[in-house]
């Protein structure tokens, strides 16, 4: 091709992205470089037209609020134990449904189904089912002889039942181990059988190494997820008991639109910003030791 | 291998057995929506709970249009966002797509890695930020703020696109030339009419996630009248905390449309979840 016709091609291709360019300067560039810079300002609404430029001392002083730090904590603790038990709940889910019998794939379809199903009716759902007085479960333990628990009312009880909510709509991460464990080759079962490996035996030398770069894949997905709980804490139980459910980005929602200190709150996004990058920067790290990648070496 | 035919029977039985208990519990849930919703409000506050509605009734239907008339307008609304946000996500996605695939420039390859950037940044940081540059732009209270995103290309579809359009030869594009078409020709007439199955996949995903999507219409309106039906609902909650049946009619409403969707177009859901790794 001739030169002019190249540079004339160069400025279509700009023509046919511009949709993206636009949005990307407007929608990301701009809120995100404001943001940085109101964190170091103590502007109170948006659009103050006074404020004063106060360095970190956003960043120094969230650190003093007692329900900041009750919120990291309780973040921590959807990431440290929600994330894997999620994940773990996953690939049992996938192994289940990787089953070879018939009728397997109407199973799949219910699986996937609370997965499609709004948060809020996720949330209606489960306040009819765990309600202490009058919900399915509590009847049923009852049967058992167990006494009635206030799961959403109890402040040790809402994070677990947060964490099981999230299991349930986990229909995205199975089908995507599903997709992975259909893609283990069979020769590699076939010669653990003439090996004879037990089943357990094939599990963790076969199927869980091929499987491995999308459990870190789905392990990162759901890490970024539950830094950002925010959704599920403020219908279930408007971050309560007790600040039980408070969760880092609630803190945030709250600094903004109750306090109407939105500096504070945009410092409060870069400091969880920064810290979901170091973790999956981290979780990346590390998994270069755990992770397989067939064609490597 | 020993023990043979018997061996596997019980093994079949076993998996039907794991496969049963799980779906009561993946099920179950959405079945006691079902229950609830057709008993009386009466029948709801019975200790122990009763199972299944002594007599099936719908009134909690006409108890939930009633308590809050808003319920039809906020269907429509949702409606009308949905279809808006997949229309623009198809239009631009498709478009920027094309670009990224079909020119041979040295910036392609310097700004594609940025558009699949966008993906990794969490959504909630930019909250904030968002909602100040709506305040600023007076699009607060209007559904500008779920729209005009989508019609900018989203990085999820454009990789979508890109990817498919990969898969389509150059040389279809070499003979369109020789028509003495141009760049948008092969676009319109070419990769688009070829692409029906991702611009499908594209339709019903972004259909979907603008349904499901809470945070957004939560935080931008205001006004009841301009609620979408998730909003909606979670004012309804607030409302009417003890009418179960007619809570469990609103929550039953918010899934139709989803589980229809879902019902008829499974594959391409599923198809879009393994390939973005993103919830439907």
């Amino acid at each position: 091709m001739m030169k002019s016709l190249r540079k004339y091609d160069t400025l279509l291709f700009f023509l046919f992205i511009m949709p993206w360019i636009i949005g990307f300067i407007t929608f990301f560039l701009i809120p995100f470089g404001t943001s940085v810079f109101y964190s170091f300002t103590d502007a109170k609404l948006p659009g103050a037209v006074e404020y004063e430029f106060v360095g970190l001392s956003n960043f120094i002083h969230m650190i003093d609020d007692p329900i900041f730090m009750k919120s990291l904590l309780n973040t921590m603790y959807f990431v440290v134990f929600g994330v894997p038990i999620v994940t773990a709940g996953m690939l049992v889910l996938a192994l289940l449904l990787n089953f070879n019998v018939r009728g397997i794939a109407l199973f799949r379809t219910f699986y996937y189904l609370p997965t499609l199903v709004p948060i809020v009716a996720t949330v209606i759902i489960w306040r009819l089912v765990f309600n202490s007085e009058f919900g399915i479960l509590n009847a049923g333990l009852s049967l058992l002889g167990m006494a009635k628990t206030d799961w959403i009312g109890g402040e040790h009880t809402i994070k677990p039942v947060i964490i099981l909510l999230q299991v349930w709509i986990s229909g995205s991460g199975v089908l995507i181990f599903l997709a992975a464990l259909k893609n283990v080759p069979m020769h590699l079962y076939e010669a653990a059988d003439i090996d004879g490996a037990s089943r357990l035996r094939r599990f963790f030398s076969i199927t869980l190494p091929m499987i491995s770069p999308s459990i870190l894949f789905v392990i990162i997905i759901q890490t970024m997820y539950n830094f950002q709980m925010f959704t599920e804490a403020l219908l279930l139980s408007k971050g309560g008991p007790n600040y039980a459910a408070y969760t880092f980005v609630y803190n945030i929602y709250k600094s903004a639109f109750t306090d109407l200190k939105f500096s504070m709150a945009m410092s409060q996004s870069i400091f969880l910003f920064a810290l979901i990058a170091l973790v999956t920067f981290v979780l990346m790290k590390l998994s270069n030791r755990f992770v397989y990648y067939e064609g490597e070496k | 291998m020993n023990g043979g035919q018997k061996m596997s029977l019980s093994g079949t039985a076993l998996k039907y057995f794991l496969l049963c208990a799980t779906l009561i519990v993946f099920a179950g849930p959405l079945v006691w929506m079902l229950s609830t919703m057709m008993k009386t409000k009466m029948e709801t506050y019975k200790i122990p709970p009763s199972l299944f509605p002594e007599q099936l009734t719908f009134e909690a239907f006409d108890r939930l249009f009633t308590v809050q008339p808003l319920m039809w307008k906020w269907i429509q609304n949702s409606f009308t966002i949905s279809i808006f946000v997949a229309l623009g996500a198809v239009i631009s996605s498709s478009i920027v797509a094309y670009g990224f695939s079909r020119f041979a420039t040295k910036y392609r390859d310097k700004l594609f890695p940025i558009v699949l950037l966008t993906l990794m940044i969490p959504p909630s940081i930019m909250m904030i930020p968002s909602y100040v540059l709506f305040a600023k732009l007076h699009w607060i209270d209007t559904w500008l703020p779920l729209i005009v995103p989508a019609w900018l290309g989203g990085a999820y579809y454009i990789f979508l696109f890109r990817q498919f359009f990969l898969t389509i030869p150059q040389e279809l594009d070499e003979a369109t030339y020789l028509d003495g078409g141009n760049r948008w020709t092969v676009y319109a007439k070419v990769i688009m009419p070829l692409s029906k199955p991702i611009i499908v996949t594209t339709i019903i995903f972004a259909f979907v996630n603008s349904w499901l999507d809470f945070l957004g219409p939560f935080l931008y309106i205001k006004n009841n009248e301009m609620f979408t039906l998730s909003v909606g609902l979670q004012l309804l909650i607030g409302q009417t905390s003890q009418d179960f049946p007619a809570l469990a009619a609103g929550a039953f409403i918010s899934i139709i449309p989803i589980g229809l969707l879902y019902f008829f177009a499974q594959r391409y859901i599923v198809e879009g979840v393994v390939l973005t790794g993103s919830k439907g």
